[in-house]
C-alpha cells in the first residue's frame, strides 16, 4: 500500500527532517510512528498525502509515485487518504456536522448519504450531541475528535493520524486508538504518529521509531521505546 | 457537475456572502463607484461626440449649376447617391435674397444691379463623415460648376468627434483595467482572509474547481450587484441633469435617448459581472498555485 524508498526531506535553511528512510506498509496494516518532538513524524505523514515532496527518494502510495502525480490527480490521492491533522485544521465558520460533511461534499456524495454517515461517525467519536457547535466552542480534545470523524467519514483505504490522542484523557485516548486498530482490522491501512508510550505499550502493534529523521527501529509488534 | 455539488457550491457562496457582509459591501461599493466613473465618462464622451456630429450635420453642400445645366438631370444624379439625405433646389433669386439678408442690404436695389449668383442645389448628407466624398462626386456630374461646403469647420468638427471617440475608448480601457484590478484586489482580500480554509479544502481532497466555484459565484454576485447599483445611481442622475441642462441652457442639447440608457445599463451590469468573475479568477490564481 505504501512504499517509502530511500526518502530524505530537507527543509530550507538546511534542516534535515528525514534521511534515508525505507519503510513499507501493507494493506490493512496498523503501525505506530514514534519519536521525540521534531524527529520527523509529521514530515513522514505529510509525504504520503503530498503536502510535502521528498528531496530525494520515492513515495509510492497505492501504486502511484506521489511526486510524479500530475496536479489534477492530487485531490484524488487525498480522497483516498483520511488525515487526522496534528493541528486539527477544522473550518472555523462551519459547525461540527458541516466540517465532517465537508469531506463528503468534496466527493459529491448525496444528501441522503451524508445524513446517513455523518451522524454515524459523530456517534463513533462520541460527539453526536455537539453536532451543531462551532470549532471554537469545543475543547481541544473535542476538536481532535471532530478531525478524526472527518478523516473516517468517507471510509478511505488509508488513514493517517498525527498525534490523534494528543489532547485526550487516557481513557478516551485508549478508546480512540482501539477504534483505529479496529478500522485497520477491517482492511484500512492506519499509520498513527504518537509519543504516548502507554498507548504503544498497550496495543502491542508494529512500531517504527524515528530519531532525528532516521528510522532506528521497526518491529512487527512491541512496546514503546524498550528496545531502542 | 452533479446537482448535489452545484447546490452545495451555491449555498457555500451564498453563506460566504452573508458572513463576510462587510467585505462584500466594500467590494460592491468599489465596483459600483468604478462603474459610475466609467459611466460618467462614457456619457460625457457620447454627448460631446453627439454635439460635434450635430454641428457637422448642419453643414450642407452647395452645388452650383453651370449656365447651361439641365436642372432635372443634375437633381436626379444627386438623388441617386445613397449617401445623400436631402436635396433642395435654390434658385439664384432666392440665393441673392439670402445674401442680401445676411449682409443687411436691400434686396430690390441689389437685384437691379444684376444677379451674379448661379442656380444651386443644397445637399444634406446622411452622415457628416461623407460630406467630402459627396462634394467630390457632385463635381463629376455634368452641368455642375462647383460643389462647396464649409470645409474647415466641418473637418474640424469631424476630427473633434473622432478624437473624442478615441479618447473615450482609451479612457474606458484604462478605467476598465483599473476597476478590474480593484475587484481582483478586493476578492484577493476575501480569499486571503480564507486562505487557511482554502488550504484545508485542498487537503481533504477538493479539486481547484470545487474551491473556485463559490468564489467565482461570489465575485459574480458582487460585480452584478455593483453594476446594478451603478446603473440605479447613474441613469436617473443623468436623466435629471440632462433635463435641467436642456431647459436652462437651450444651446446645449444633451442626448436623451431611451436606447442609450438601456444600452448603458445593460453594459454596466454585464461589465460588473465580467469584472467580478475575472477579478476572482485573477485573485484566486495565486492561492491555487500550490497543491
Ligand atoms: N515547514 C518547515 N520548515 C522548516 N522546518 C520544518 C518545517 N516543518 C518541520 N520542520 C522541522 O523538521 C523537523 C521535523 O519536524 P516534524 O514536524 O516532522 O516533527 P514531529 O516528529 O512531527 O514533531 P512533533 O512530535 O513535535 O509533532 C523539526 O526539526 C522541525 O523543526
Ligand atoms: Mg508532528
Amino acid at each position: 500500500m505504501i512504499h517509502i524508498q530511500d526518502v530524505s526531506v530537507a527543509y530550507p535553511k538546511g534542516i534535515q527532517a528525514l534521511s534515508g528512510v525505507d519503510l513499507h506498509f501493507e494493506r490493512g496494516e496498523f503501525a505506530f510512528i514514534t519519536g521525540a518532538s521534531g524527529s520527523g513524524k509529521s514530515t513522514l505523514l505529510q509525504l504520503i498525502y503530498r503536502e510535502l515532496e521528498p528531496t530525494r527518494g520515492q513515495v509510492i502510495v497505492d501504486g502511484h509515485d506521489v511526486s510524479q502525480l500530475p496536479r489534477h490527480r492530487v485531490p484524488l490521492l487525498r480522497r483516498k487518504v483520511g488525515v487526522v491533522f496534528q493541528d486539527f485544521r477544522l473550518l472555523p465558520m462551519q459547525t461540527v456536522w458541516e466540517n465532517v460533511g465537508f469531506a463528503l461534499d468534496v466527493i459529491g456524495a448525496t444528501k441522503r448519504d451524508k445524513h446517513h454517515r455523518v451522524p454515524l461517525v459523530l456517534e463513533l467519536v462520541g460527539l453526536a450531541d455537539r453536532a451543531d457547535a462551532y470549532p471554537d466552542q469545543l475543547s481541544g480534545g473535542e476538536q481532535q475528535r471532530v478531525c478524526i470523524a472527518r478523516a473516517l467519514v468517507n471510509t478511505p483505504p488509508l488513514l493517517l493520524a498525527d498525534e490523534p490522542t494528543g489532547n485526550l484523557d487516557p481513557v478516551i485516548s485508549l478508546n480512540i486508538v482501539q477504534l483505529l486498530c479496529d478500522i485497520a482490522d477491517r482492511g484500512t491501512t492506519v499509520l498513527c504518529a504518537t509519543h504516548d508510550t502507554h498507548i504503544v505499550d498497550a496495543m502491542q502493534r508494529r512500531v517504527v521509531a524515528l530519531v532525528q529523521g532516521v528510522v532506528v527501529r521497526d518491529e512487527k509488534t512491541g512496546g514503546s521505546y524498550d528496545a531502542a | 457537475m452533479r446537482l448535489n455539488t452545484a447546490q452545495f457550491l451555491i449555498s457555500q457562496a451564498w453563506s460566504a456572502i452573508l458572513r463576510n457582509g462587510a467585505i462584500t459591501g466594500a467590494a460592491i461599493t468599489n465596483i459600483s463607484v468604478a462603474l459610475c466613473v466609467l459611466g460618467v465618462f462614457v456619457l460625457t464622451a457620447y454627448n460631446l461626440q453627439a454635439q460635434a456630429m450635430q454641428q457637422a450635420a448642419a453643414v450642407e453642400i452647395t452645388v452650383d449649376l453651370a449656365k447651361d445645366a439641365k436642372r432635372a438631370e443634375v437633381e436626379k444624379s444627386l438623388r441617386a447617391n445613397e449617401r445623400v439625405k436631402a436635396v433642395r433646389f435654390v434658385p439664384k433669386a432666392e440665393a441673392l435674397e439670402g445674401l442680401a439678408q445676411r449682409w443687411g442690404l436691400d434686396f430690390s436695389t441689389l437685384s437691379r444691379v444684376g444677379n451674379p449668383l448661379p442656380d444651386a442645389f443644397r445637399v444634406v448628407p446622411v452622415k457628416p463623415d461623407d460630406i467630402e466624398a459627396i462634394a467630390e462626386q457632385a463635381e463629376q456630374i455634368p452641368g455642375v460648376a462647383e460643389a462647396r461646403y464649409a470645409q474647415q469647420t466641418t473637418t474640424k468638427l469631424l476630427k473633434l468627434a473622432r478624437g473624442i471617440k478615441l479618447a473615450g475608448l482609451v479612457a474606458v480601457i484604462i478605467l476598465g483595467t483599473a476597476s478590474l484590478l480593484l475587484v481582483s484586489v478586493t476578492i484577493r482580500l476575501t480569499i486571503y482572509a480564507r486562505r487557511r480554509e482554502v488550504r484545508i479544502m485542498q487537503l481533504v481532497g477538493a479539486t481547484n474547481w470545487f474551491i473556485r466555484w463559490p468564489f467565482l459565484l461570489e465575485g459574480w454576485f458582487q460585480g452584478t450587484t455593483g453594476g446594478i447599483v451603478a446603473t440605479a445611481l447613474l441613469l436617473p442622475g443623468y436623466a435629471y441633469l440632462a433635463s435641467l441642462i436642456s431647459s436652462n441652457l437651450g444651446f446645449i442639447r444633451p442626448v436623451q435617448s431611451t436606447e442609450l440608457m438601456v444600452a448603458l445599463g445593460i453594459g454596466l451590469v454585464l461589465m460588473g459581472s465580467l469584472f467580478g468573475v475575472l477579478g476572482s479568477l485573477i485573485g484566486l490564481q495565486r492561492y491555487l498555485q500550490e497543491v
